[in-house]
């Protein structure tokens, strides 16, 4: 399903805070993860046991779910983290951060921890 | 144990009114401060805190004393021909200073984060030009405030205390006659802050241009009134909009990440710099300013200090020991693989950039200056620890409003862990002694 990623600070999920007093697995816990509106929950087909993949030109990632009601239909919100950097890329010489077109499903693979994620990115 | 009045490193606001309790070695109890300031406080004791110099060693960091860590730095970057230095935005100004000074012996390539943030609003002004405000003016003038993308409940927590929730000088009756409008695609956390007269206009994601283009021309047309919406606001909302934009006595435009990478027309900050000026050619009674929100505590600091310094404020090249011409960005840089080795200070490029520019980062020595643990920490080839400026030594920083603000030194760092600005003067004295 085609969708828009947003990459946002938020202050409950904030990469800073996580590197600073965190450890991996509360930095996977609390960045890892996208907001998507309950009705595109229902369409893509999750379960708490599903993760989201999320795949566009620039790479792909697997992210956790939560919903949350006012986030417009269409749309995920990723906090800005080394994870949501595996979708944004370069258009036009400039960074993009905002309104990334997505193909977004259902799959029951896992969430890379900071480690993994690192490793992928070396090689 | 007296209580003492401090500034906040928090975020750009540097709030100068945080009170804090502490015996000199540790900061016991901290007043006043939102969740971001208390986070930076807590900072000092932070469990992941870097307090020893590290070198990357068959694939693991090992802990060295500080000359082995600095005199290794020297090594690579003597060796370098083509060295990057990036970050800047979390380090006092005489250490930005510092920077830009080893930049020009070593004949490198020095940018900050503003590069990707609001120097892109600063340096399209250079075009369109720029009517800025202060905050404390908008304390006392401001009955208009417009956060254009920008989401400060989260990212600039306690601005909107100062600016929406302030009596000031010529407006007593503070909250009460300001109005509010927030333009954003998402229903953030500061749409809790709008009450029954603001206006809170869901926004179509990447059509903030469209909504400036009617507003331009509206603005320039007497009495015009929208017959239709755009980019998914209604017309009686629009011209609402256009209302509080043509009637205010005192307005300022909160531009934030959300327009300034909105989308990939690049057209879109000059636009709305232009909207700000029809709508001040057309005011009789007030005017219309703009703050830009940028998030680190002093990322405005890089672009007054090599602004005076060396005369442009990203993209500063040096070859032969003096400033250059070029058309490359630090991403255009990273992405041409046109550098031989970084050095990073107080920033985390390998979370905060895109995986391929990381891994483009990754793949030279990166030497990273800074003093927690992050993504660059566990890539990084070589780690100074620095002291936290603003805690742990002092500074200048400039606010949000390109203000400048003196920080103090609170508590002894740990370790005798030193300052950034003395860990790049060392650099630059050992590279001038070989």
């Amino acid at each position: 399903m085609e969708m828009i990623v947003n990459t946002v600070r938020m202050v409950d999920y904030d990469q800073l805070r996580e590197h600073s007093f965190g450890d991996d697995n509360s930095l996977k816990e609390n960045l890892a993860f996208g907001k998507l509106n309950p009705e595109d929950y229902k369409k893509l087909n999750l379960t708490p046991s599903l993760n989201l993949k999320l795949l566009n030109t620039h790479g792909q990632v697997i992210i956790k779910v939560k919903q949350e009601e006012d986030i417009p239909l269409g749309t995920i919100l990723m906090p800005v983290s080394i994870w949501a950097n595996q979708i944004t890329g370069i258009i036009n010489k400039q960074l993009i951060f905002k309104n990334l077109k997505v193909n977004a499903e259902a799959t029951k693979d896992n969430v890379l921890d900071l480690k993994g994620l690192l490793n992928i990115i070396k090689k | 144990m007296v209580g003492k009045r401090v500034k906040c490193t928090g975020c750009s606001l540097l709030c100068d009114d945080i009170i804090i309790k502490s015996d000199g070695l540790y900061i016991d109890e901290v007043f006043g401060a939102c969740l971001k300031g208390k986070e930076r406080f807590d900072q000092i004791t932070g469990k992941n805190r870097i307090l020893s110099p590290f070198i990357r060693k068959n694939g693991n960091l090992v802990k060295v004393p500080l000359e082995d860590a600095l005199n290794k730095t020297i090594e690579i970057i003597k060796s370098s021909s083509k060295p990057l230095l990036y970050g800047f935005s979390t380090v006092s100004c005489q250490a930005q200073l510092k920077g830009i000074e080893l930049a020009k012996i070593i004949n490198g390539f020095i940018d900050s984060n503003s590069t990707i943030c609001q120097g892109k609003v600063l340096n399209t002004s250079k075009q369109t030009g720029m009517t800025l405000t202060t905050i404390s003016e908008i304390i006392n003038k401001t009955d208009l405030l417009i956060f254009w993308g920008a989401n400060v409940a989260e990212s600039i927590p306690r601005l909107l205390n100062k600016a929406l929730f302030s009596r000031g000088k010529f407006r007593m009756t503070g909250r009460e006659i300001k109005t509010v409008i927030i333009i954003d695609p998402i229903k953030t956390a500061s749409f809790g802050a709008m009450g029954v007269r603001d206006i809170a206009l869901q926004i179509e994601p990447g059509k903030d241009i469209d909504l400036i283009r009617v507003l331009k021309e509206k603005c320039c047309s007497p009495n015009s009134t929208p017959s239709k919406g755009v980019a998914g606001i209604d017309s009686d909302d629009l011209r609402r909009l256009l209302i509080q934009l043509t009637n205010t006595e005192n307005g300022v435009i909160f531009i934030g990440q959300g327009i300034v990478n909105s989308t990939s027309n690049p057209k879109v900050i000059q636009e709305l710099l232009e909207l700000v000026q029809i709508l001040n050619a057309k005011q009789q009674k007030g005017r219309m300013s703009v703050i830009m929100l940028g998030g680190h505590y002093n990322m405005a600091g890089f672009d007054q200090v090599a602004l005076s310094l060396v005369g442009k404020n990203h993209n500063i090249l040096f070859s032969n020991n003096q400033l250059v011409e070029t058309s490359d960005t630090i991403i255009s840089k990273i992405d041409n693989e046109d550098f031989d080795c970084s050095v990073i200070v107080g920033t985390d490029p390998i979370s905060h950039l895109p995986w391929k520019l990381s891994k483009k980062l990754m793949s030279k020595p990166l030497i990273l200056i800074d003093n927690k643990k992050s993504a660059t920490f566990k890539v990084a080839d070589i780690i100074i620890p620095s002291a936290i400026t603003g805690i742990e030594c002092e500074g200048l920083a400039y606010r949000l409003d390109h203000v400048p603000i003196e920080l103090d030194k609170i508590v002894n760092p740990p370790n005798n862990v030193i300052s950034d600005e003395k860990i790049l003067s060392m650099l630059i004295k050992g590279l001038k002694t070989i």
